[in-house]
């Protein structure tokens, strides 16, 4: 995050830091402390994809993503074409149940990449970012299975993550909603064959399933929504600006998946049926560390106007007491670490049941999969 | 006709039999208490060319070869910075972690991977929240971890997938060194940061979990979640919390005990950051 320094003066991050950490915070935007920015959306935008999407912000930062799905032939850990052969035989006869061979399945047929302008592709904070979203999609672990074909086949699914304006907040929430609205607008083509066969696929793209299927059969879980949330002072904020992130304690990026339980028929309101669930959290380096500290009006020659050297050892002990004792008003970078206390609420703030995590999945539901 | 002069092999090519029991030997379960960590070796002052160094070895099992862990952490700095790079009123912290190409089964490229960049932005997270960067402006300072052996340099890893656990304990390590490290180069920090890693196993017939601190992805059936933090023993404080998995749907508190028994061994990594290097003070003053 070393390129999202902001050009805010001492000054008027400590104001911006005493009004977030009010109760109830003061937000530049207006926004209250859960609110999220208004976005648009859309599925299916991208006819040469298995599945994509776009996400604009009403600040005007747009990201794209792109699914696309290829068949590739599973290469045995071992390295031999005869250790099918081997487990076939010794679980007993060919065509053992699937759900005992999808355990064969590798994350690593999931292959994200993340475009951002402005940075190199193998940047740290560009690849911090993608392995936070891959970490997230397959920490339930079913998500390979779903790419499983059969022993000898699987799908290679790519995912590219192309972040279209320059980024004005740290871009985290918008790629992951916009990743979540593309692989549930994923479809792959309906499987022909049977078995251990070469794979043969139905070219009705009609008749394809969904990645993850609709509401006919919803159990099972959906993939995961990463939300960007920071501390400051008392006050927690969800999806911060860039300039709330200048000033921020602490940041954490919590991804979460929704599972859908199906209880027979009377579960016919959806919305009380779900269940969050904590898939993965990292913290965020907070770039409020790099940010210039404040020199208070009594350590500052220029404001009072008087430099005498005799007291100038006087005004190092007292320069000392600042580094020390921050004061009200002058801003200085936070140093050390933070409690657990105050990341633990934080994920409660997060997993509420009723909260953010909610309005947001209500919100993407609303978004027409074409 | 066949050469009878030698001890011929078959004439066709055969594979050692595979069995996919899936039982664990008893010999590799974990034998540790569920709240006791390995044993580790951590010196400093071992490169001297380095302004400040650090070797961590993490004992392998007894009797066992290479499921041990060594790692090694040289810091440059903190020096001025190039006459290009833009004015910084802190120290400039850039972190490095890197596996050496042999460390693990499967070979490691000279070029650092994806993860290997992963792991060094959480180093660096959990470094920065410790330094106090702001006594050094208009310097940087290069803290290069390399793995010189990795966990999971048995067939066993590569066959049952855990070296994504694995990289949970590399990262616990690199925290640790890095730490000892930077004490011995003797730049400023509000306190020494030490890793811990815990993880939520499974027991054999996936009815109940139970913790363990740092945990050995092989000696455990599976791994249900994970956690590794940076914590600060003195202030009490987490500067990287990394968290993955999936914790059983009813328990919904679960994450605070992982997080809190992950800061119990980076607690006890601490007594051992801190009686390394008063012997190396020792050493020093005779």
């Amino acid at each position: 995050m070393a390129n999202q320094q902001t050009l805010l003066s001492p000054a008027e991050l400590a104001y911006l830091h005493s009004s977030l950490s009010l109760s109830p915070p003061i937000r530049p935007d207006g926004r209250t402390a859960k609110q999220f920015r208004p976005l648009t959306a859309e599925t299916g935008i991208l006819p040469g994809t298995n599945g994509s999407a776009r996400v604009c912000l009403a600040d005007g930062t747009e990201a794209i993503v792109g699914v696309k799905a290829e068949i590739e032939k599973t290469v045995d850990p071992l390295g031999g074409e005869h250790y099918q052969e081997y487990v076939k035989s010794a679980s007993g006869a060919g065509g053992g149940d699937a759900e005992e061979d999808k355990r064969g399945a590798r994350g690593e047929w999931l292959e994200m990449t993340v475009e951002i302008p402005g940075l190199r592709d193998d940047d740290a904070g560009t690849v911090f970012l993608a392995e936070l979203l891959r970490e997230a999609l397959l920490a339930d672990g079913e998500f390979a299975k779903k790419l499983w074909i059969n022993r000898r086949f699987h799908w290679r699914l790519y995912l590219d993550i192309i972040l279209i304006s320059p980024p004005l907040s740290y871009p985290l929430p918008l790629l992951s909603l916009t990743t979540h609205l593309a692989l549930l607008s994923t479809r792959l083509p309906r499987l022909k064959s049977e078995g251990d066969e070469d794979p043969m696929f139905d070219d009705d793209w009609e008749a394809s399933p969904f990645l993850y299927p609709r509401q006919g059969a919803a159990a099972g879980s959906r993939p995961p929504i990463t939300l960007l949330v920071v501390a400051v002072g008392d006050s927690i904020l969800f999806d911060p600006s860039k300039e709330e992130l200048a000033v921020a304690d602490s940041a954490l990026a919590v991804s979460l998946c929704e599972v859908r339980t199906q209880k027979g028929d009377e579960s016919m309101e959806v919305d009380s049926g779900r269940e969050l669930r904590l898939v993965s959290m990292r913290t965020v380096d907070p770039p409020s560390r790099l940010t210039p500290p404040g020199v208070p009006s009594t350590g500052n020659f220029a404001a009072s106007g008087t430099f005498d050297p005799s007291s100038q050892k006087k005004q190092q002990q007292q320069q000392q007491r600042v580094e020390e004792y921050p004061q009200e008003g002058v801003w200085k970078a936070p140093l050390g670490g933070t409690r657990f206390a105050v990341l633990d609420s934080i994920i409660r703030a997060v997993l509420e049941k009723g909260g953010v995590a909610d309005e947001v999945l209500d919100g993407l539901e609303g978004v027409d999969l074409s | 006709m066949a050469d009878r002069r030698r001890v011929n092999g078959p004439g066709s090519s055969t594979l050692p039999p595979v069995y996919d029991d899936g039982e664990l030997d008893a010999a590799l379960r974990r034998q540790r208490a569920p709240d006791a960590i390995r044993p580790l070796y951590l010196k400093t002052g071992v490169t001297p060319s380095a302004s400040g160094s650090a070797y961590l070895e993490i004992e392998p099992r007894e009797g066992e070869h290479g499921s041990g862990m060594k790692l090694t952490c040289t810091v440059h700095g903190p020096r001025s910075l190039p006459r290009s790079a833009p004015f910084s009123p802190y120290m400039v912290l850039s972190t490095h972690v890197k596996f050496a190409p042999f460390a693990t089964k499967q070979r490691r490229g000279y070029l650092r991977d994806s993860s290997e960049k992963d792991l060094s932005t959480h180093l660096e997270t959990a470094l920065r929240g410790a330094l106090i960067a702001d006594r050094w402006p208009k310097s940087g300072v290069d803290v290069v971890v390399t793995i010189i052996e990795g966990e999971s340099t048995r067939q066993d890893a590569v066959e049952r997938r855990v070296e994504e656990w694995d990289v949970m304990n590399v990262l616990g390590g690199c925290i640790t060194v890095a730490s000892a490290a930077i004490a011995d180069a003797g730049i400023d920090c509000v306190d020494t940061v030490s890793g811990g890693v815990a993880a939520l196993v499974a027991s054999k017939d996936g009815k109940d979990a139970s913790i363990v601190l740092d945990p050995v992805a092989l000696e455990h059936e599976s791994i249900l979640a994970a956690c590794c933090v940076a914590y600060l023993p003195n202030r009490d404080e987490v500067t990287n919390l990394w968290f993955k998995g999936q914790l059983p749907s009813p328990a919904s508190c679960n994450h605070q005990s992982l997080v809190s028994r992950a800061v119990q061994a980076s607690r006890g990594t601490h007594g051992l950051i801190s009686a390394s290097l008063s012997e190396a003070i020792g050493s020093t003053q005779n």
